[in-house]
């Protein structure tokens, strides 16, 4: 998404791979949750591809849709939630993760990669 | 990140020897039968933590295991690090490490380790033992 989000054009399947360091095939799967979360539209043909579907996607928008609600432990269903004084270190775990990721948007992180590719003479 | 059993329980069994009576060890078959755990896994992270210099074991008939200092010396987040290996999101970087890689380690996993370590603070033992200390979470 990062990477997507650099280009204006269609991005090949194959060019994401080589940006990334993501096999071809595991990209075109992860592509079938993000494209059914409105996250990236594709074009099909020789000159098709993907593009992000729309700015201001945060990171937590990608990892929920690629990889579902983020749970560090199974606590949410047990109940025994009143006694269990651990129970509550995992919200505060998992609060720490989500409302950072809430935070950060993907433009955010092209932008650091935008500096990166200037600073590094590419 | 997914914690694991062991970070779980292990987080159960300090809890639970912390409210037990200081002056004498835990013995782990009182821990199984009042948190519902498998003492034969207990033992394992037991062990775990007496290494890992959380607890102590005395040995013998009345021994059991205690704390190795006091709770408001204990950290949350070093004993999660310690029962979980690591709890960083941040992994050492593939020898092949595109750019696009290291703009997300370094602008998104690395910050949020940070953030959870912010989070957790200097929350320890005797604060969760209190269990009011979250009041201000919501």
């Amino acid at each position: 998404m990062v990477y997507l989000s650099t280009s204006k054009d269609l991005v090949s399947i194959r060019a994401i791979s080589e940006a990334t360091g993501i096999s071809s095939g595991y990209l075109e799967q992860l592509m079938i949750p993000l494209r059914r979360a409105g996250l990236v539209t594709s074009q099909r043909g020789v000159q098709g591809g993907y593009t992000i579907a729309r700015e201001k996607i945060t990171c937590y928008d990608v990892l929920l849709a690629s990889e579902g609600v983020f749970t560090p432990t199974p606590c949410k269903d047990c109940d025994q939630t009143s006694i269990c004084k651990t129970h509550r270190i995992w919200a505060l775990l998992e609060n720490a993760v989500l409302d950072y990721a809430k935070n950060v948007y993907i433009e955010d992180l092209a932008g650091h990669l935008l500096e990166d590719r200037k600073g590094g003479g590419m | 990140m997914k914690i694991s059993t062991r970070g779980r329980y292990g987080l159960r069994l300090l809890v639970d020897i912390a409210e037990q009576d200081i002056d004498a060890p835990v013995a782990l078959a009182t821990v199984a039968k009042r948190q519902h755990l498998s003492e034969k896994y207990l033992q394992q992270v037991a062990l775990l933590l007496t290494r890992g210099g959380v607890l102590v074991s005395v040995k013998g008939s009345g021994g059991g295991y205690s704390l190795a200092k006091r709770p408001e010396d204990i950290l949350m987040y070093d004993v999660l690090d310690l029962l979980e290996g690591n709890i960083a999101f941040e992994e050492d970087p593939p020898a092949s490490e595109t750019a696009v890689q290291r703009v997300i380690r370094h602008h998104f996993y690395r910050p949020i380790d940070r953030n959870v370590r912010t989070a957790f603070g200097t929350l320890n033992l005797a604060d969760v033992l209190q269990a009011d200390c979250f009041s201000d979470e919501t």
